[in-house]
């Protein structure tokens, strides 16, 4: 048979073969399955060698024959490798100084911006975590059926606390916690500080680092612990151990001795105080309670245990709890007695009802991390597109290591490896900015202290190094992918064209335009709505008018009669809350309609004094009877509300008694431009409801007339905390508020359009490089710089036009529901903000454009085309 | 210097590498069991084992010349080594001996192998 040469062993095996086999046993074994093939195809016949060739491969599957790496040689050469990449990478950064900086600086700050974001969001979900003892401590809690279906409090009755202390079961610590107001006095000065009242387990439960003092310092009740920033805001730079402070509790001062003072409490602290001090004094007096009264108080309550098994042993301490309770308190009965660990407080935290963490904002988080995520894909895209274009000077580089038999994967890991280096430069650039400029900036905003703290905070380190992992692949892969995907041939025939069709880099540009200009447009249009909302009407008059705190109702009438002596007040009125705070809300009924409405008590003629417009009827007056009785002011918001056709002379009732609507005035905001105006209803009331007097003072000295007016409050009032101030600055809160997330916001703007720019220019300057030649000539040929300008510039305009109608649009919508989130009242988007982000990114494209004309003019022919 | 046990097969291996003196590689070996014994094997069990034995040190081995039939690859020719003859010698031995003390009626059984 002579079919030996014209028959072949299967293809597929043989590659298999040759894929799996050991290199080194390869030839053996292949040789004799082709010997033993051709004996087969003498004797058998080509289908059965055929067959049995497939079977010999598969018996050679085994494990002596396949092929494995020999570790330590390997390993070896590949730390050798890894050297060299690190070192061809290291002289290509310095060779390319400008787009490196480019791209390092895009990185860095957007680094910078998520590190923010992080230990903002660090301190609100991971509240509590560096507490020593957070796996030993639990909050006591109930479970009770209210309307909505059964809550869990997060407090419980006061007289808990006793009973476990009297208990037999074994625990480690006990402490209730309680957040009080309370006035402190020193040096007949009066501060308002945030107060926690524990009992002494407290600083033996929770732990804290001591500037100065002793921890124990609580075991003696007439002793306090304070923060240190506190601290300092009392005493200066004398020592503060030993000064005497005191607390009016209950009205009544109570003095005590500074025995320790704290560092710094950090915002991931669970308890945030500025004192401390012991929690008996504040309900001392729970003999003269009736006992009814004494379990209706409720505070936190928080255990430690030495093990979980232990929270078994406390439940017949909560039965007994439970029915005391149950037994003294009928309307409310506790359902049940639990105990939530310490470290599911935060996780829980919607789910419990006056529980140690309140609120939960998610809106900061989410605006923050998208702000950080923003930059960070701009940056990404920037540095993908001039890593791609860096590359086209490498490009030999790569031909000749594939000619000599690199693989694409070590091409690859080549190029991660260098990218990694960039990213880890960028990691470290990004915590200086972060800490020089960023956290600053952003604490003084928020009022926040957040700190970088790489020496105490593992937790950052874990983040930082997903973050670095994070860059290096989404910025690295593309690019390496991309490039070592040409032929060596290609490369070396000098034909192949990177980045000329590249389409991804387009894509990518017009993305990152995309990105920029609704960035603008959102700062911009923050800034707008909060010009606008300066300029926008209150609803009343707030100017001269000086609003007065007045701690105690039976003090009301002595505190208006002195006031009204001074020459420079012309009226006074008095009211419950006023308008600028929160007004306390009230159920109504209208016919059978319910609403829930503002309720404002005041004197008759507050409104009036305030220069509220009435639109129909009249408005309350002093000397009518049953103006201090039944007659009410209703707004606009609740003449809509309600649906009266007719609301004067219609009937409201409040608490079942009827009342008169006597006059409709005109819709003013109680609160600031963040929230629509409500219905509300205006009564005339006598002083005791009264906690707030406001005043009119002739035009002139504002500052003269608080310092006077603050005299005369200080007589009546020495021992209790003045919180005047002036009518017209009532909204300075909610506006810095608004006016930081605008600062954030024009930060965020600017670092997007600096960004654009850089890569735009990047890009540019590293195509034009590439395609210099190319121009020179035509410039011999006799074409003139603006032209070749123009063709180099075009396609950067198309891509900004296209990004101006997208960017513009989603803008449009996107920020349109931003501004919908933060404020009740705005005036939308507009097209200012949106013309001037599209006429800025042109700029940018024209000036680089300019930039480039001069370099391009600047190019000498002779020169540049001389080396060849 | 502890006694290597040869295996049933091994020792089979091992004796026609001997017999096939410089011309023993895998698919020889595998034919020269076939003509001898009868007995079908197996490609890679036979190279299993030859690679085994060269660990043990019992062969030695270098590279042959390449043939047509082959596509042009090598042989891995293997030689009994030293060590290997004594371990052959050794089986032998050590079979005979047990052999002898077969009582006489065992002998029956004894043809055909």
């Amino acid at each position: 048979m002579d079919t030996k040469h014209s028959h072949e062993p299967p293809k597929l095996a043989i590659r298999f073969l040759e894929w799996y086999c050991n290199p080194e046993k390869l030839e053996e074994i292949e040789g004799d399955a082709y010997e033993l093939f051709n004996l087969n195809l003498q004797e058998k016949g080509l289908s059965y060698a055929r067959w049995k060739f497939i079977w010999h491969v598969i018996t050679f599957f085994r494990w002596s024959n396949i092929r494995r790496r020999k570790p330590t040689y390997q390993s070896y050469t590949q730390a050798a490798m890894f050297k060299s990449y690190f070192k061809l990478g290291w002289r290509n950064l310095r060779n390319q100084k400008l787009t490196t900086f480019i791209s390092v600086f895009g990185l860095s700050t957007a680094v910078a911006c998520s590190l923010v974001a992080y230990l903002f969001t660090e301190q609100i979900w991971f509240k509590g975590v560096n507490q020593k003892n957070k796996n030993e401590l639990y909050q006591i809690v109930y479970k009770v059926e209210q309307d909505e279906g059964i809550v869990t409090k997060g407090t419980i009755a006061e007289p808990a606390y006793e009973l476990l202390n009297a208990s037999s079961s074994k625990y480690q610590g006990l402490t209730r916690v309680w957040r009080g107001s309370n006035v402190l006095i020193h040096n007949n000065e009066t501060y308002f500080p945030r107060t926690q009242f524990v009992d002494s387990d407290y600083m033996e439960m929770f732990s804290y680092d001591i500037q100065s003092g002793y921890s124990g310092a609580l075991e003696d009740p007439t002793q306090v612990i304070l923060s240190s920033e506190f601290a300092e805001r009392l005493f200066g730079d004398s020592p503060a151990i030993g000064q005497e402070i005191s607390l009016v509790i209950a009205e009544e001062e109570k003095f005590f001795k500074v025995a320790a003072v704290l560092e710094p409490l950090k915002d991931i602290e669970i308890f945030e105080f500025e004192v401390l001090a012991r929690f008996d004094l504040i309900w001392s007096k729970n003999e003269d309670l009736i006992l009814q009264d004494q379990w209706k108080k409720e505070c936190w309550t928080f255990i430690q245990l030495k093990n979980e098994s232990e929270l078994a042993n406390l439940k017949s301490t909560f039965d007994q709890i439970q029915s005391s309770q149950n037994r003294i308190n009928l309307d409310q009965p506790y359902l049940e007695i639990s105990t939530i660990p310490f470290t599911e407080l935060v996780p829980m935290a919607s789910k419990i009802d006056n529980g140690v963490i309140g609120f939960m904002g998610q809106g900061p988080i989410i605006l923050l991390a998208t702000i950080a995520g923003f930059i960070l894909v701009l940056a990404i895209f920037n540095y993908v597109n001039i890593s791609i274009l860096m590359a086209t000077k490498r490009l030999k580089e790569i031909g000749v290591r594939k000619v000599i038999g690199v693989s694409r994967f070590q091409l690859i890991l080549q190029y991660l490896s260098e990218n990694f280096l960039v990213c880890l430069g960028a990691i470290v650039f990004g915590c200086l900015i972060a800490s020089a400029f960023f956290l600053p900036g952003f604490n003084s905003i928020a009022f926040k202290n957040l700190q970088l703290d790489l020496l105490g905070n593992w937790m950052v380190w874990a983040w930082l190094g997903a973050l670095l992992l994070f860059l290096t692949i989404a910025s690295g892969i593309y690019p390496a992918i991309y490039i070592s995907s040409f032929k060596p041939i290609t490369i070396l025939k000098q034909k192949a064209a990177v980045g000329k069709k590249g389409w991804i880099t387009q894509t990518l540009l017009t993305l990152q335009f995309t990105l920029a200009i609704i960035g603008i447009i959102g700062g911009l249009a923050f800034v707008q709505t909060n010009a606008q909302n300066a300029e926008r009407e209150w609803g009343y008059d707030s100017e001269n008018k000086i609003i007065l705190n007045v701690p105690d109702p039976t003090k009301f009438q002595v505190l208006e009669n002195q006031i009204q002596n001074n020459s420079k007040v012309i009226s006074t009125a008095g009211s419950n809350s006023f308008i600028g705070n929160w007004i306390n809300t009230n159920e109504m009924k209208v016919g059978d309609t319910e609403i829930s409405t503002q309720f404002l008590l005041s004197d008759p003629d507050y409104l009036t004094e305030m220069g509220v417009e009435l639109l129909t009827g009249q408005s309350l007056d002093e000397l009518v009877p049953a103006d201090h009785e039944t007659s009410i002011l209703v707004n606009e918001t609740f003449v809509k509300e309600s649906g009266l056709l007719y609301p004067i002379e219609s009937i409201v009732e409040i608490d079942s008694v009827d009342h008169r609507i006597v006059g409709v005035v005109k819709d003013f905001h109680t609160i600031y431009f963040q929230s629509e105006v409500e219905p509300m209803v205006m009564k005339a009331s006598n002083t005791k409801d009264f906690d707030h007097l406001t005043l009119s003072f002739s035009a002139g000295n504002d500052q003269e007339a608080m310092e006077e007016v603050r005299a005369i409050w200080r007589e009546i009032f020495p021992k209790d905390l003045f919180t005047g101030q002036f009518q017209s600055q009532v909204f300075d809160g909610a506006i810095n508020d608004a006016r930081g997330v605008q600062n954030v916001l024009l930060v965020a703007a600017g670092l997007c359009i600096i960004l654009a720019a850089m890569g735009l220019f990047g890009l540019v300057s590293l195509n034009l490089k590439a395609r210099i030649k190319d121009y020179c000539v035509r410039k011999v040929y006799g074409a003139g710089t603006p032209g070749l300008a123009v063709g180099l510039v075009r396609r950067y305009l198309l891509l900004g036009s296209l990004s101006a109608v997208l960017g513009g649009g989603l803008a449009w919508y996107a920020v349109g529901g931003f501004l919908d989130s933060f404020f009740a009242f705005h005036s939308g988007v507009g097209l200012f903000p949106v013309g001037v982000s599209i006429a800025l990114l042109f700029i940018v494209v024209l000036l680089t454009g300019a930039y480039q004309m001069i370099y391009l003019n600047k190019a000498n022919p002779s020169v540049v085309l001389k080396s060849e | 210097m502890k006694r290597y046990h040869l295996g049933e097969f091994e020792e089979l291996v091992l004796l026609t590498v001997g017999i096939l003196d410089q011309e023993a590689y895998g698919v020889s070996v595998l034919e020269e069991i076939k003509a001898q014994t009868g007995r079908k094997v197996n490609i890679s069990a036979v190279h299993t084992v030859l690679n085994r034995l060269e660990d043990k040190g019992l062969l030695t081995s270098k590279m042959g010349g390449a043939t047509e039939e082959r596509g042009g690859r090598r042989k891995r020719l293997f030689v009994l080594s030293s060590a290997g003859r004594l371990a052959l010698e050794d089986v032998r031995n050590m079979r005979n001996k047990l052999f002898d003390q077969l009582p006489p009626f065992a002998l029956d059984f004894s043809n055909g192998y």
